[in-house]
Parts: C-alpha cells; structure tokens; sequence
C-alpha cells in the first residue's frame, strides 16, 4: 500500500489510541477556553453589567432568590410590577436560570467563596457555552466519529448565531437552554441507538431541567415524537425505540407537569398532544409486535395492520372532537404564528412588534453561520447516504429548524445547533478523505486508515494551540468508521482515495482558509454587533477613542434617588424590566407582555393628547412619566421610532377612539416636522419627546437626526406634565405628573392664566368636557 | 357627560331643521331602500344621492365605500377590494326587513362624484366611512355623528371587515366566507391522483434521494430568506429592475433564488470532492478534478462574500474578488 | 384493539393464547401478570375520573401517570430481558436492563409523590 507522505512505524497502536484521546481532551479543553473567551468581548469592552430588558427582571429575580432562599422564591408575588395588578413572580417564571445561578451562588459560598450574584449572572452564559460544546460533542459522535464531534464542538463555540444569545451579561433563559436542547437530544439518540431506558430516563430529566428552563422546550416536545413518528412510517419500528421513546414520555410528561408556569398544559393544549399520540400509537405498534411473534397467520397480520390504522383514525378523530368541546386548548397564539405567519399582525400584534419576531432575511443567515450555512445541506445528503435512525433526526431537524429560523430571527439559535452538527459531518468527511495518507492502487480493495480530522477544528478555535495540531495532523488515529461508509456507498466496488500530494495539499489549503476565514468572521461579529449591553452605548470620538454614552442608567439612578419610593413610572413595556431592576420602582408594564389590554392603555395614553390622557395617566396613579428619545444623538431604537405599534397596540383595544391612518400625513409618510398630522403633533409621545428640543439650538434649525427631520422653531408645549429629568444626551427624558389644580381649573387654563394668557387660542367647551369624563 | 355632548347635538338639530328641512326622511328611507334593492345591496352613489344618504338628520347608519374603479384611474387595491364590499352588502340584503333599512352600504366611484372626494378631503382609494345614526334611537351613545374610517391593516378579506361593520350594525352582518370551492376540488382531486399513481410512483417515493432532493432544496429555499419575501410581500425586483435590496434585514425575491443557487452550488461543490472525487480511476482525472471544484469553491465564496458586502456595507472581509 | 379482531375471528385470538402459554417463559409470565394489574389499575383510576370526579386533578394525572410509567416501563424491561430480543438490545443485558427500570421507577415515583400535592 503506498502513502502519499511518510508515517511513522514505530508506534504501537495503543500509544496511537492514547495520544489521540489525550489530544481530544486537549482540544476539548481549548474550545471550551475558546467558547468562554470569545463571549468576554461585552465584559472587557464596557464592564461586567447585565445586559439588554430580561435579563434585568431575570437578575432582579435571582437577586430574590439569592436573598431569601427558594421557597421565597417560589410565593414572590411582586406588587410593583404591572401596577396596580401585581404579579405573582413564582408561577408565571421558568425558574431554571435562576435556580441554576442560586445554586452556583450557594455552592460558592459553602466554600466560602464569595463572588458576587451580578457575576455570576453575568458569566452563566459563556460558562454553560463551554457546556454547550461538550454535549454537541458528544451529539455528533454519535453521528459520526470523534473527529466531527470536535468539530462541531469547535464551531457551535464560536459560531455567531450562538455567541447572539449568550455574551456574557447576556443573562436570559437561553443562555442555558441550547446546552440543555443538545444534551437533551443526546440522551434521546443514545437511548434510541442503545435501547437503554436509563438514557430515555436521563432525557426526560434532562428534558424537565429544560421545561423549567425555557418556554422552548415545546421544540423537544415536538421533535422527538416526530422522529419516532418518521421511524415508524419507514418500517424502523424496534423495541429499543419503543423504551427510549416510553421512558422519555412517561417520566418527561410528568415531570414537565412539576413546573407551575407549565401546569396541565402538557395534557390539556395541542402542541403537546403530538408526543401523546405517538405515545399511544407505540404501545398499539407494540402491542401488535408481539402478538406477530407469536402468530405468524397471514390473516391475523392483516387484521392487526388494520386495527392499527383504524385505531390511529379513531385517535384522530377523539383529538379533533375534544379540542372542539373544549378539553383540549387549541393551539396558543404564539405557537400558530408559526405556521399562520401572518396570524399574529392580525390579532396579536405585541408579538408582531418584537423584533426578534421578525422574519429572517437572507443577509442573517450569513452573518451568523457564515460558511457553514452551505456545508450544511452537504452535511444533510451526507446524512442521507447512510440513513441510520439518528440521521433521521438530524435531517428532520434540520427542515423543520431552517423553516422556524426563516419565519423568526429568534429561531435562528435553534438552528445554530444542527448547522453545527451538519456542516461538522460534512467537513469531516472531507477531512477523512484528502488527510488520509493511503493512495489507491491500480487494483484490488484497500482499506484506509482514518486520519484524526480534529486537526483543522483545533485550528478554528484557538492560535495557541496551533503548535500541538501541526503535531497531530501528522499522527493518524485509529478508528474504523470509514470503511463502514465505503461499504456502505453503491460505488463500494471501485477503489477509494486520492492521488498525490498536491491534491491534498489544494483542497486542505482552501479548507483551511475557510476555516481560518470563519474565525475572523466570527471575531468581528462578536465584537461589534453582539457584544453590546444596549444599557450602555458606545461611539466612537473623531480621534477613534471609545466615547460611553451611559444615558439610561443616569436616568434609572435618578429616578431612584430623587422620587418616592412608590412613585409610579410609566413608560413603553420595553424598559419596565430595566426600570424595576435599575430605578426599583413600580411600573405600569413591562416586558412580560401577559396582559394585552394594560399594554394598550399605556400605548393608548401615549397616543392621545394631553387631554385624554391625564384622566388616565391619574386613574393609574402614575407620578413619572419616562421616553427615550434619539433624536438629538440619533439613536434610532428611540420612543417615537416605535410609536406606530403603541397606535397599533391601543387601536386593537379602541378601534373607535385610536386610529393609525391618523398618525400619518394624507400622502402616507410618517413624519414628525410641520408636516406632522395633527393627531401625532398632539399626541403625548410627540409632545414628551420634543419637548424644548427647538430651544437647544439656540434660534438655529433643530433637526432630528434619527428621522432626519427639521423640527418647527416652536416646539409643542405641555400643561398636564412637567419635564422633572433629561439626561446628558437627551436619550432619556422623564416627565412628573401634575397634581390636579389646587382651585379645581382644568390644569390647561390654570396654566394659561399663570403664564397671563387670555384664553384665546382654545375653545374651552371642549376642554371642560375632557376634565369631566 | 350628558350635557357637553348635547350641546354639538343640540346645534346640529337647529342647523338641519333650518337646511334640511324640506327633505321628508320617510321618502329618503323608501328611495334609499329602493335604490339599495336595485343595487344587490349596495346602492350606487353620486354627489346627490351620498349627500341622502349622508343626511345630517338620518336616522340610519350607512357605511360607504370610496373607490375608483375605473380603469384609467389604475386603482389595483380598488379592484382587490370591490368583490369584498359587495358579499357583505349581499350578505346583508339576507336580514331580516326591519333591521335590513336601518343600514345601508354604499359605493361612490370618484368618477361619480369628485365633489364629495374634494369636500371629504380624500386623496387615496379604496376608502371605508362608516356614518352612524345621528338620530332616533340608534344614535351612538357619544352622540358622535361623523364618520368613522375603516383602516385596512388586516387587508382587504371580507371577514374582518364584516366583524368592524357588525359594530356598526343594527344585528350582525351574517356575512360567511364562501366555500372556496376550487381550492377543495383541486385538494381532493390531488389525494386522488396521488392514490391512483402511488404504484408508479412509489419507488421514487421509497428513494432516499428524492426525499434528500426534498430535504435540500427545503432547507436552501429557506436559509436564502424565502419566508421573509412572503412575510413581507416583497416583490420579485425593486421598482427599479434592481434584484438586490439595499440594506441588511431587506431582500427581493430574486435574492432567494440566487443565494439559493450560490448555497446550493457550494454544496455541491464540496459533495462532489467528498462523495465523487475520491473513486475516479484515473489519478490525472481525479486532479483536474479536484482542482475544478477547488476553483469553483473558491470563485463563488467570493461571489458570496462580495453580495454580502453589498449588503452589509461595514464588513471589512472580502476574498479574491 | 381486541374488539376488531375478537368479533371477526374467534379462533386466531385462541390460537394467539395458546402460541403464548407455550413459548413465553415464566419469567415473562410475572412480568405480564404485573403488566395486567396496571392496566386494570390504570383502567379503574380513568374510570373513576370520567363517572365520578377529577377533582383533584393533579392528584388524579400523578396516580393515572404512575401506573402507565410503571407499565411502559415495566414493558421495556420485558422487551429487554425477552430472549428473543437479543439482537436488538447488544448493549443491554438483562442484569442493566434491570437496574434501569430500577431507576427509572425511582425518578418517576420521585415526581409522582412530588405530583401528589
């Protein structure tokens, strides 16, 4: 047999087998290094502070639990959020996060370690992104061989579309819920391939840490039994997957049952009546099974596959019955807006109006899988080639996650998942063939050798360790894999390999670079797009020295060093968390958006004019009143930017009294200059956000440098408010609440005869009538 | 509350007893219902007949339509929505007569009546007014007498526009949406087909490659954004004829089919080395091969990386182009 | 699943019976006469839910889902330790076959109790 470049003989082959195992740990080691590294961009580049609006309520919570222990926790009904309604914290939460950080805190401190709680929020997530890698690891050795798991372990670790969701700060249930999806999912293909119910045991375990971790786990819940489901249909049907499957369901369904939030939903809502049918259908296929072996009466077989069939149409149909009488919910509004894509504008629209509930341009899919996003359909007809059980699985998760991942951004991180797996098997394969030394000869069969390939994810992760994997590319390891794949392709009779070294050399040096190339990618992503807390924001001076613009918490530590304790802050839901965290004092709504109509007040407050709003503004009991306006520095994610969707929100609740059409000028455009309609001029929001804003440029033209707009010299006025704070730029401005008049004027005349003005420019017949409703 | 909201009621009273005086609402009524049944429900208005409908002392509600159907007007949504208008109006001609003549609907053509556009202010088309009662007992309870705008962000389908109007009826407009009697047809004549051919075709069907074919091109038509162009409605091109969109999170739906071929070709490129290469017999092939796809990898990841930066103007990487 | 079969053919249900007393070893008989205690156990509680109450319901769904556990894994483990199945299960002997349904009952007894309120 003859080698395109020299091996070394003298090597036995257990020091082949320990070298490589002891390299894989090595490697191991550094992606995990290279994972918790990369996520640190956020830390060293502003300060070690909790990021973005959920993660605050999530660390506001842990700060409970780490106080009060668990039980605390658990009956935390929290009177300031949602005022005046309060919410009970313990059983509208996934508790998993905080659990896992109070854990991590109390065990710490029983070594009498005492590391502040914020850090540990802060470091969970790159800290469990090295957990992510591993059980990724282990996910496409079962799918391949060690050298594909390493490197998917390698690019799930730096791949952008995972570092999104967990920088560190970044302290949100999905910081844990990716490593707890994948091992999860390993446990079920280990089951499956063993037929082992402790495996089915530890996923369904596995599964409930998940449940009580994120509200993504119906993605499990529906997963695996559509696995199964595909396995029966194509005649795989196997004892083992009858136990991994039950084992799974039996314990994992109850267990789900344990978590407050979740409830009886897992037998009472149709997203989970999938697994339940498939359940029934196994023990039916079962069932059927072992009465076939024992009886092998053709007549009998037959009356089993249509009792079977018949069982499975009556299952239908008693679905379809109960959820039309009602036992079983149809499925829930978030869930269908999946499928119905254009549901949720409809009638949802709070869910329409997050961004990450965008759908998912071509531009997003790159920037957060780069090269991989094209090895992986490669690495899908890899999996296809040989078509065992838990290929099926990676090719059904790859359809349904790239369908789920197009109609959400958000769901992109669960296709980052099997991106990585994919593109792992199909680089790998790669590897396998130009790294292996063997070249065919003219005749006769050879059986190649399998050059460890985690050479090249060695490469992808870290520099440093480019000394060991110049080493180890050169020493193959033992393994055999391979030649199962040869057995397995049609054209198995032919030799396989490749000639020569220059050969090789190409295809390894353009791999390389891609490689190399996807590390850069990655590097500039993190550090400039998803490294940023957006509680602190950045720019940068003429001179190219970093400029922190700290804007939000200036006006959060005003607010709670200069009001009252249980002062009242109105504001959009999208700073109610930051507000609680940061300021500590009540809100009106925040970004638990449970309660649509509470929402649409404040959007309706926001939208109305002065005059309507008061009443309301009062009824609630509310002293501040807070806008981020970007204006003057051209912070585009401002209030007014997301004016449409309160308008939109309240006009879902008062069709009659809000309508959006009104907003703009009869051409259309949503302007907020002279040309601005009149409903959007007098409309609180407008007149909060610009407020003075004419007078900060001194007799000069004041232009909005978000929406490019040159703003009316004389800016709108305000009778029912007063500006109490604006921060240095301008980004966050609060506004006091007055008291009704001492006289029992309506506040607009009161102020006009403060300031000696006749009342001319009014008709008072309708402001009285505004007063008295 | 009461006595604020009597007050414009109370002007608009003198002010219709003085001009309006001389119409008799009863004969009103009777020519509306006439014009209402010749119409199929919907009464074909002109600048004379809008301002019957539209009486300041009315004691019915109607609900009108702006439009602009005629062809040199060029109004595409104008024709999306008319079939709209005209099931619920026949819907309604089902109700019962005493509640069926204290609502009317509508339709004025701008041809028709360019007066009341001007004196309405209406620049657009299709436009929805809902005028309630100003009188008698189905006076709203605001006392508000002008009209309310139906706003399309539900678009143009019948069904959300028969619940807006049923606020605004005397009963619930019965309006149910049709039996889409083509679309079942062709499910039903689908099942069929695919039962009777399923012995032919189920060798295709048991292949793993066309269900790999299936998966593939799945995954490609979606990681190239298709589900964003159908979200979004984004057209095929830009006005302009240009097939690429300017900014990060926008696309055309040519970008799909493009970024789809690039993905799928890359793919291609390296199942190629990895499945194809590595059993040709001859070694000079076999080179030139590798060297081909290496060449073809390499040229269209440059490609792709160069639309990526037309894309994302800030992105300091390029390969060879 | 019997109804279909039982009302068009008697005699292959009997010769079912008679196939299974002969082949099935004793050890699989007990197992199969624990099966059938928890179906009727389970068949009793659904009954009980349906006629009279589900009052406490979460009392209900951890007695009802504590006997089809027990059941699905009581089956694995027949399936598991069934000669028969030997090629299927390479990785299980009847020894860790049994030590996982060991615990499997252990974690699923853990969240009934929990359930029981």
């Amino acid at each position: 047999m003859s080698t395109a470049y020299p091996l070394p003989t003298n090597l036995s082959k257990t020091t082949v087998a320990n070298t490589a195992s002891l390299l894989r740990i090595v490697a191991l080691g550094l992606i995990s290094a290279a994972a918790i590294a990369s996520r640190l961009f956020a830390v060293i580049n502003f300060e070690s502070i909790i990021h973005e609006f959920d993660p605050w309520f999530n660390y506001r919570a842990t700060r409970v639990l780490a106080a009060k222990g668990f039980y605390e926790f658990w009956n935390w009904f929290d009177p300031t959020a949602w005022y005046p309604l309060g919410r009970v914290v313990g059983g509208t939460v996934y508790p998993g996060l905080m659990a896992t950080s109070g854990v991590i805190y109390n065990f710490l401190h029983a070594f009498n370690l005492p590391v502040d709680i914020r850090n540990i929020c802060v470091l969970l997530a790159p800290g469990f992104s090295a957990l992510t890698a591993w059980a990724t690891y282990m996910f496409t050795k079962e799918m391949k061989d060690e050298s594909a798991g390493l490197l998917a372990a390698a690019f799930i670790g730096i791949v952008p579309g995972y570092i999104s969701r967990s920088v560190a700060g970044s302290y949100d249930n999905e910081a844990i819920a990716i490593f707890l999806l994948m091992f999860t999912f390993y446990c079920w293909i280990k089951a499956l391939k063993t037929g082992s119910a402790l495996f089915g045991t530890l996923a369904a375990v596995f599964y409930f840490y998940m449940v009580a971790a994120w509200g993504g786990y119906a993605f499990i819940t529906n997963m695996i039994p559509v696995h199964a489901l595909a396995l029966m249909l194509m005649g795989r049907f196997s004892s083992r997957l009858y136990v991994a499957y039950c084992s799974w369901y039996a314990i994992g369904t109850l267990s789900s049952m344990q978590v407050p939030f979740v409830g009886f939903q897992p037998v009472r809502t149709s997203e989970h009546m999938g697994a339940l049918g498939v359940f029934g259908l196994l023990q039916i296929v079962a069932f059927a099974q072992l009465a076939r072996s024992h009886l092998s009466s053709k007549q009998f077989q037959n009356l089993l596959t249509v009792a079977v069939i018949v069982m499975g149409v009556v299952g239908t149909f008693g679905f379809i019955a109960l959820t039309y009488m009602g036992w079983i919910a149809p499925w829930t509004g978030r869930f269908y807006s999946l499928w119905d894509t254009g549901y949720a504008k409809k009638y949802i629209p709070i869910i329409a109006s997050v961004s990450e509930h965008q759908p998912t341009a071509w531009p997003s899919f790159f920037m957060d899988l780069q090269f991989l996003i094209f090895l992986f359909p490669a690495g899908v007809v890899l999996c296809f080639r040989e078509l065992r059980d838990e290929h099926v699985f990676v090719i059904i998760y790859a359809v349904v996650a790239s369908y789920f991942a197009g109609v959400m951004v958000r769901l992109m991180l669960t296709l980052t998942p099997v991106v990585c797996v994919a593109s792992a098997v199909a680089f790998s394969s790669l590897m396998d063939t130009y790294l292996d030394p063997t070249q065919p000869e003219a005749e006769g069969e050879s059986r190649p050798a399998e050059v460890d390939a985690s050479a090249a994810s060695n490469g992808s992760t870290a520099s440093t360790a480019s000394k060991k994997e110049k080493e180890k590319a050169k020493k193959p390891a033992a393994g055999g894999a391979l030649s199962d794949i040869v057995a397995a392709t049609s054209s198995s009779k032919k030799s396989k390999g490749v000639w020569g070294l220059d050969t090789r050399l190409v295809v390894i040096a353009h791999s390389l670079l891609m490689l190399g190339f996807f590390v850069f990618h990655c590097t500039w992503v993190t550090s400039s797009a998803y490294s940023s807390p957006s509680v602190v924001l950045a720019s940068t001076n003429a001179d190219g020295s970093q400029h922190i613009i700290d804007d939000f918490r200036e006006a959060y530590y005003w607010l709670r060093q200069n009001t009252a304790e249980d002062a009242v802050v109105m504001s959009w839901w999208d700073y109610g968390y930051q507000i609680a965290g940061m300021a500590d004092r009540p809100t009106l709504v925040d970004n638990n958006t449970w309660n649509n109509t509470h929402i649409a007040t404040v959007g309706k407050a926001m939208s109305s004019s002065e005059e309507v709003a008061y009443p309301i503004l009062r009824k609630h009991d509310v002293d501040y009143v807070l806008v981020i306006f970007g204006g003057l520095l051209g912070y585009s994610g401002d209030d007014i930017n997301k004016f449409l969707w309160m308008v939109r929100i309240a006009q879902g609740v008062w069709p009659d009294e809000i309508q959006e059409p009104n907003y703009f000028t009869p051409q259309g455009e949503y302007r907020v200059d002279d040309r601005a309609s009149s409903a959007m001029r007098n409309s609180l929001m407008y007149k909060m956000s610009y407020y003075r804003f004419a007078e900060l440029f001194g007799g000069g033209q004041a232009v909005d440098r978000v929406r490019q707009q040159t703003m009316p010299k004389t800016g709108p006025t305000l009778d029912y408010l007063d500006e109490a704070f604006t921060s240095e730029n301008w980004i966050v401005r609060i506004y006091q609440v007055r008291k009704e008049d001492d006289l029992g004027r309506d506040l607009k005349s009161a102020n006009a005869f403060a300031q000696g003005k006749k009342r001319k420019r009014t008709k008072p017949v309708s402001k009285r009538r505004a007063i008295t409703v | 509350m009461r006595l604020p909201s009597l007050i414009p009621f109370l002007s608009l009273f003198l002010l219709s007893s003085v001009w309006a005086a001389p119409k008799d609402k009863g004969a009103v009524r009777q020519q509306l219902i006439d014009l209402s049944a010749k119409g199929n429900g919907v009464i074909k208005l002109d600048s004379k007949t809008f301002d019957l409908l539209t009486l300041p002392n009315r004691d019915w509600s109607a609900s009108i339509q702006f439009t602009a159907l005629d062809r040199r007007r060029r109004c595409a949504p104008c024709k999306e929505f008319d079939p709209s208008w005209n099931a619920i109006a026949k819907a309604w001609t089902s109700t019962p007569k005493e509640h069926r003549d204290n609502h009317f609907f509508g339709t004025l053509d701008f041809d028709e009546g360019q007066a009341v556009f001007q004196k309405l202010g209406l620049a657009s088309a299709p436009i929805v007014y809902v005028y309630p009662a100003a009188e008698g007992p189905r006076q709203a309870p605001s006392g508000k007498t002008g009209p309310s705008k139906y706003d399309f962000s539900t678009g143009f389908e019948a069904e959300p526009l028969a619940i807006h109007l049923s606020n605004h009826t005397p009963i619930p407009i019965p309006y149910k949406a049709p039996i889409d009697w083509a679309r079942w047809a062709t499910f039903i004549s689908g099942l069929l087909g695919f039962a009777l051919t399923i012995r032919f075709i189920s060798p295709v069907l048991q292949s793993r490659w066309t269900w790999a074919a299936i998966t593939v091109l799945t995954s490609l038509t979606m990681i190239g954004g298709f589900m964003f162009t159908r979200i979004r409605g984004m057209p095929y091109t830009g006005p302009d004829g240009s097939w690429i969109a300017a900014g990060y999170q926008n696309q055309y739906g040519q970008e799909v089919q493009v970024i789809a071929l690039i993905y799928g070709t890359l793919s291609f490129a390296f199942l190629m080395l990895i499945m194809i290469v590595p059993y040709q017999s001859s070694p000079s092939r076999q080179r030139m091969q590798v060297y081909l796809w290496s060449a073809v990898v390499m040229l269209i990841y440059s490609v792709l990386i160069t639309l990526f930066r037309i894309k994302n103007r800030g992105y300091p990487f390029k390969l060879l182009l | 699943m019997a109804a279909p079969s039982s009302s068009s053919s008697s005699s292959p249900v009997l010769s079912l019976w008679k196939a299974y007393h002969q082949n099935t070893s004793d050890r699989l008989k007990f197992i199969d006469s624990f099966l059938i205690f928890l179906m009727i156990s389970g068949i009793i509680q659904f009954v009980y839910c349906v006629l009279v109450t589900n009052f406490p319901f979460n009392a209900f769904l951890a007695g009802f889902s504590s006997t089809v556990g027990q059941f699905v894994l009581t089956a694995s483990l027949r399936s598991q330790v069934n000669p028969e199945n030997k090629g299927v299960f390479k990785d299980v002997s009847p020894e860790r076959a049994f030590s996982d349904f060991v615990l499997g009952s252990i974690v699923l007894h853990f969240f009934v109790f929990n359930f029981l309120g």
